[in-house]
């Protein structure tokens, strides 16, 4: 056990990273036409026109998307299930994904997306930080599972209505229902290079995220002890609601609300790696692209089934033999 | 140094005007009834609880200490803690180190003192009650901090590791170190250099255990017939 933990410790990175760059030439070789590595080669250099304009118009940049937000998802699942000291935590449950829905489609509705596009990113954080808000309120850390998870089923219904019932006075008839699916059960589907820029502060996010992961440590085991041990407790929390919540918001401002990455990707990696957060985090990031990336191509390979039904498809049964274990 | 003092200490609803004056170099016990305020006061006196009044470590007023700092000059021990992760207890005693850079001195031999060596890699949430309590111990020596505050170490442990925990105590002691620990078994206070009394949230005494544990007061705060022998307390 102990020389299979050193060996997953060692090489869980290397080959997370490996598994995402293969995932990554498959996403931009599968699809309607397959292009081999030597066309994706020849046409991320455009000496294929063809090859190129599917790639840089079309894969590269919902790609780019999936990566991003699965990194996002995946990370903000990890830093609530820390702060809340619940496993269980993750930011599609506790309906923080759903405050950023409901931000971002208030934005599109009301016609302020119209002016100026960052809106929807803006008001996703809004959003969000309103639902992060609201669980702080009803659960606080530390908090029993069944107040945790009540908290997020309410939440999730509240603030889907929200996105309902703006999405159903604001859009064409036409289109209305398409417009709900997608808020409510995301997607990547006609992601261009704005959804890309508009996920772009992801990253800076999982830099920032990246040297909390030792202090998180001692603050999944209590907040009074990890002070009495030299950690600024305050700061701490503080800067992981506002990176968990920013994260989030990103992810569904471009993506809508994609659920259980967030829940599947961080217990996937304890069970391999153990629970300490300064090999969770950077692992986090990557497991998380690369789990998004693979639940976007299974979806594509079945007949385009949308990511949010992917990930609910994966993710709801492991969470149903989630609560069976705990109980 | 090594002392702890507090003025005028309150904590609204749990904690009524302490002032006292603990170490340097001793060994003191609070006791009182479930409810009497001696976490409060522990956390008080640690920094780990917002309270009115002042709190100085060494002279030095807590407002003053960054609480890096703070971590090398007291560990503080929780009475339980919940751990919903799976940390290793070799991983959780190390936490002890992390206002030392991570540097690991002193892990080992913590985890020896509290018989933790053969459990080291096991996660933590698969131990024992008691077995918890030393893992929290461990960590609260691998600090290394010459003031020690321990809430309630003996309660959850068996006669054995009780009495080794005391005579670590006594040797952190000597090295010039304070321990400050709540406890309920008032024969095992009697070990110790001094004892503090809490009712209600109030300081009712302080001093020698043979001094403090009367039987009037324990009759007065606890509400026991006791009688009392040289360097021991019966009751009846």
């Amino acid at each position: 056990m102990s020389a299979a933990r050193s060996f997953a410790e060692r090489w869980a990175l290397p080959l997370a990273i490996g598994a995402l760059a293969v995932l990554m030439l498959l996403a931009l070789g599968v699809g309607d036409l397959w292009l081999s590595p030597a066309r994706v080669w020849a046409g991320l250099w455009h000496h294929d026109e063809v090859a190129s304009v599917i790639i840089w118009n079309i894969r590269m940049p919902r790609m780019i998307v999936a990566c991003l937000i699965g990194g996002a998802l995946s990370s903000s699942g990890l830093v609530m299930q820390a702060y809340f000291r619940n496993s269980l935590a993750s930011p599609g449950l506790l309906g923080v994904s759903s405050g950023g829905a409901a931000g971002a489609v208030v934005a599109i509705g009301f016609g302020w997306a119209a002016h100026s596009i960052l809106m929807v990113p803006v008001m996703a954080i809004a959003g969000a930080f309103v639902a992060t808000g609201a669980v702080l309120v009803l659960a606080r850390s530390g908090a029993s599972t069944e107040r945790l998870l009540l908290a997020g089923v309410a939440l999730n219904a509240l603030l889907g209505a929200v996105t309902s019932y703006v999405l159903s006075n604001f859009t064409l008839s036409y289109e209305r229902n398409a417009q709900i699916i997608f808020w409510l059960m995301g997607g990547l589907e006609d992601r261009t290079w704005e959804h890309a820029l508009m996920a772009a502060p992801i990253v800076l996010g999982a830099v920032w995220l990246l040297p909390l992961g030792r202090p998180m440590d001692l603050l999944s085991l209590g907040a009074p002890e990890a002070q009495s041990l030299g950690v600024n407790v305050c700061g701490l929390r503080r800067q992981m609601l506002v990176l968990s919540t920013v994260l989030t918001a990103l992810a569904t401002a471009v993506a809508g609300t994609v659920g259980f990455v967030g829940l599947v990707v961080p217990h996937l990696l304890r069970l391999v790696v153990g629970p300490e957060h300064r090999r969770l985090v950077p692992l986090s990031l990557v497991g998380g692209a690369t789990f998004v990336l693979a639940c976007d191509l299974a979806g594509r390979a079945a007949g385009n089934l949308r990511l949010g039904i992917v990930t609910a498809l994966v993710g709801g049964p492991f969470f149903l033999w989630l609560l069976r274990k705990r109980a | 140094m090594n002392a702890l003092t507090a003025h005028h200490l309150m904590v609204p609803g749990r904690l009524r005007d302490v002032s006292l004056r603990l170490g340097p170099g001793r060994l003191i016990g609070l006791v009182g009834p479930n409810g009497s305020g001696k976490s409060t006061l522990l956390q008080a006196l640690a920094g780990l609880l917002p309270a009115e009044g002042e709190v100085a470590w060494n002279g030095q007023p807590l407002g003053g200490i960054p609480i890096f700092d703070r971590a090398r000059q007291l560990a503080w021990v929780p009475q339980e803690v919940q751990f919903e992760f799976g940390f290793s207890v070799r991983s959780v005693v190390a936490q002890g180190r992390y206002a030392h850079g991570d540097d690991g001195a002193g892990v080992d031999e913590a985890l020896a003192r509290m018989d933790l060596t053969t459990l080291a890699e096991r996660p933590v949430n698969r131990l024992s009650g008691g077995e918890r309590h030393r893992v929290l111990l461990a960590r609260a020596l691998a600090t290394d901090a010459p003031i020690q505050v321990w809430d309630e170490p003996l309660a959850a442990l068996d006669v054995r590791h009780a009495l080794q925990t005391l005579a670590l105590a006594h040797e952190r002691r000597a090295t010039g170190g304070t321990v400050v620990m709540s406890l309920h078994d008032l024969r095992l206070a009697h070990r110790l250099d001094e004892v503090v009394v809490l009712h209600e949230g109030a300081l009712v005494a302080h001093g020698a255990p043979a001094d403090v544990l009367t039987p009037s007061l324990l009759r007065e705060v606890f509400g026991v017939q006791a009688c009392q022998e040289p360097g021991l307390t019966l009751f009846l």
